[in-house]
């Protein structure tokens, strides 16, 4: 996939309101593969919606999504499938992690199903983000920036065109942000994939070819 | 999948899943059971005769008071009556009886001892209605000996009566058709005598059958003047049990000859039991099957938002949905053996006593019985594994 393109989409929620100021909503945007993006929001003007649009979680929205020249609309489930297990992975804003797993099971269960990193590498990733002594713990009991590191690194092992990361450093310090950064930077690279982040406030420090005001 | 499967193991009742695996291991005990147990008593109500096959039946036309004296309606079957049986659709082919329209008499000796005398007749139905190697079934007049089946009544008689009141042996089968006997026949001005042999007993017939060749030869001899209209028919009907005959032979006014309608009717209603308790085992295994769908919803309710992750993270609805479809089919699996088992061991008690009550029955196989567990088993798994599937869908869609 080398373009996700927004035409004139809106959550079914706007709809009645006029004075919708946005760079993305009722727009003609193209995010390009290989490109850094950061969507600015403020709270409530749909930047997790957004990211459910894509990802195909939700659809009621008006306008259109298409995936290069595909309207996701037209997507059946096998196709969602596909798309959220080779091209497009998320890191969600409320983590999705399963509290019952360990750190390290929660990366194996997504890893397992794309089986595309070995182990070390992942143990690597731990490592550098500072939770290797956390591999096997429940989820559970870890903090929720301990938590969120987590869910990147499962984010990272599938392969993707587009790395979609809601608020992924909200809880997190300047050096810790700075280390998952650059592990994002460097997976998206190797890959040649596109990063979408969205943010309230406080963002990753990465050379953005774009920023979007939502 | 290990970890799919730790992940959705949780919030499974143990309780929910073991109420549904007795109720439904019950339900499938009674349903194979029943099936069996239909099987295994069924031949006690049909015993099949050596010469006969149990789908055939005879008839005759009731004697009244009236007839007895000569007056009243006939007593013998015109074409008219045989060609509107034979039109009837539980008839596949109707016979007649043909009796020896002459004076018949025979006696019999064993070397040694008294002969054995009495005047007799003769019937024949078309051969194709005796089962038996036609090579034995057969006369022609240079021969000279007549092939006879009796009726097993007529040996039981000799043995309990005649033999032990006058001190003679008793006779087995085996030796009765060693025995020769010497047939005399009177009419149309001759006396002519030939030899018969009795090849076999008969407990349906109840008369002394000789091949139709040999009654039709004998009677163009013997009696060439006679008329012989059937006074008893032989058909071949697809169902014994079936209401029909009985409806037109009271109509009628016929009447069956032996007790094959009555065997007849208690197979019906061993096919009406078998069925009755076959139904109740079904609507135990619907109950089960219901609990266990219950269960599964409840499960899935409670791990919805789970699987809604997996699915977000790439997870197909099949993956997601595999390991409760895995779960259910291997409870249903556990369920077929052990319904299996608990068949052969249940069965294995009352053939014992069967067997001790009618030696004579065959043992059944129980492979159908298994095979209608294993169709029950694919039937239930499929519909569980589509109902899964169908949850998952849903949470798909919201």
């Amino acid at each position: 996939m080398n373009s996700i393109r927004l035409d004139n989409t809106l959550p079914n929620v706007f709809l009645a309101r006029q004075d919708v100021q946005s760079d993305i909503w009722r727009k003609q945007v193209t995010l390009e593969k290989g490109r850094t993006y950061l969507v600015e929001a403020s709270s409530g003007t749909g930047k997790s919606s957004l990211c459910s649009f894509i990802i195909g979680f939700r659809h009621d929205y008006d306008g259109n999504i298409l995936f290069d020249s595909q309207n996701s609309r037209e997507l059946r489930t096998a196709d969602w499938t596909k798309l959220r297990q080779s091209h497009i992975s998320m890191l969600f804003q409320e983590l999705r992690l399963f509290p019952e797993l360990t750190a390290m099971e929660n990366v194996e269960i997504k890893n397992s199903l794309t089986c595309f990193k070995k182990r070390k590498e992942i143990e690597e990733w731990f490592e550098a983000l500072g939770i290797a002594d956390k591999m096997e713990s429940p989820v559970r009991l870890m903090s929720f920036g301990q938590q969120q590191r987590v869910a990147m690194i499962r984010a990272l092992v599938q392969p993707f065109d587009y790395l979609l990361a809601d608020e992924p450093i909200s809880h997190l310090d300047e050096a810790n942000s700075r280390a998952m950064a650059d592990i994002m930077m460097a997976e998206a690279r190797r890959q040649g994939a596109g990063i979408i982040i969205t943010s309230i406030g406080k963002h990753m420090d990465l050379p953005y070819d774009k920023t979007l005001c939502l | 999948m290990r970890l799919v499967w730790k992940l959705l193991r949780r919030h499974i009742s143990l309780p929910q899943l073991a109420g549904f695996f007795l109720a439904n291991l019950l339900g499938m005990v009674i349903v194979l059971m029943s099936l069996q147990f239909y099987r295994d008593v069924k031949p006690i109500f049909s015993e099949e005769d050596g010469f006969i096959r149990p789908d055939y039946l005879i008839l005759s036309k009731r004697i009244s008071s009236l007839g007895a004296i000569g007056l009243g309606s006939t007593k013998t079957f015109s074409q008219r009556d045989i060609d509107e049986l034979a039109s009837q659709p539980f008839a596949k082919r109707v016979g007649a009886f043909t009796a020896s329209q002459y004076k018949v008499s025979c006696s019999m000796g064993i070397e040694g001892l008294a002969q054995i005398g009495t005047e007799m007749f003769f019937e024949s139905v078309p051969d194709a209605f005796v089962d038996v190697d036609l090579t034995k079934w057969h006369f022609s007049p240079e021969d000279g000996v007549v092939p006879i089946i009796l009726p097993k009544t007529y040996l039981a008689i000799y043995n309990f009566g005649f033999a032990q009141s006058q001190n003679l042996p008793k006779l087995s089968e085996g030796v009765i058709g060693m025995v020769e006997m010497t047939i005399s026949m009177r009419g149309n001005g001759l006396n002519e005598y030939i030899k018969g042999r009795v090849i076999g007993f008969s407990s349906r017939l109840n008369t002394i059958l000789a091949p139709e060749s040999f009654v039709r030869w004998s009677n163009e001899r013997y009696a060439p003047d006679a008329e012989d209209e059937p006074s008893r028919i032989i058909l071949e009907v697809s169902n014994p049990a079936d209401d029909a005959i009985v409806h037109y032979i009271n109509e009628k006014g016929y009447e069956m000859e032996d007790d094959k309608l009555d065997a007849g009717r208690m197979t019906f209603f061993l096919r009406l039991v078998a069925g009755i308790v076959m139904l109740v085992g079904l609507l135990i295994s619907l109950l089960s099957f219901y609990i266990l769908m219950l269960s599964i919803y409840l499960l899935v309710e409670k791990n919805t938002e789970k699987m809604r992750t997996l699915l977000l993270i790439g997870y197909s609805p099949a993956k997601v949905a595999l390991p409760y479809q895995l779960l259910t089919i291997g409870m249903n699996a556990a369920v077929l053996l052990l319904a299996v088992g608990g068949l052969c061991i249940l069965r294995s008690l009352y053939m014992q006593r069967l067997w001790s009550v009618f030696p004579q029955i065959s043992e059944e196989s129980i492979l159908p019985a298994i095979v209608l567990g294993f169709v029950l088993f694919v039937i239930v798994s499929l519909a569980n594994a589509a109902i899964i599937r169908r949850r998952i869908n849903i949470i798909w869609k919201n």
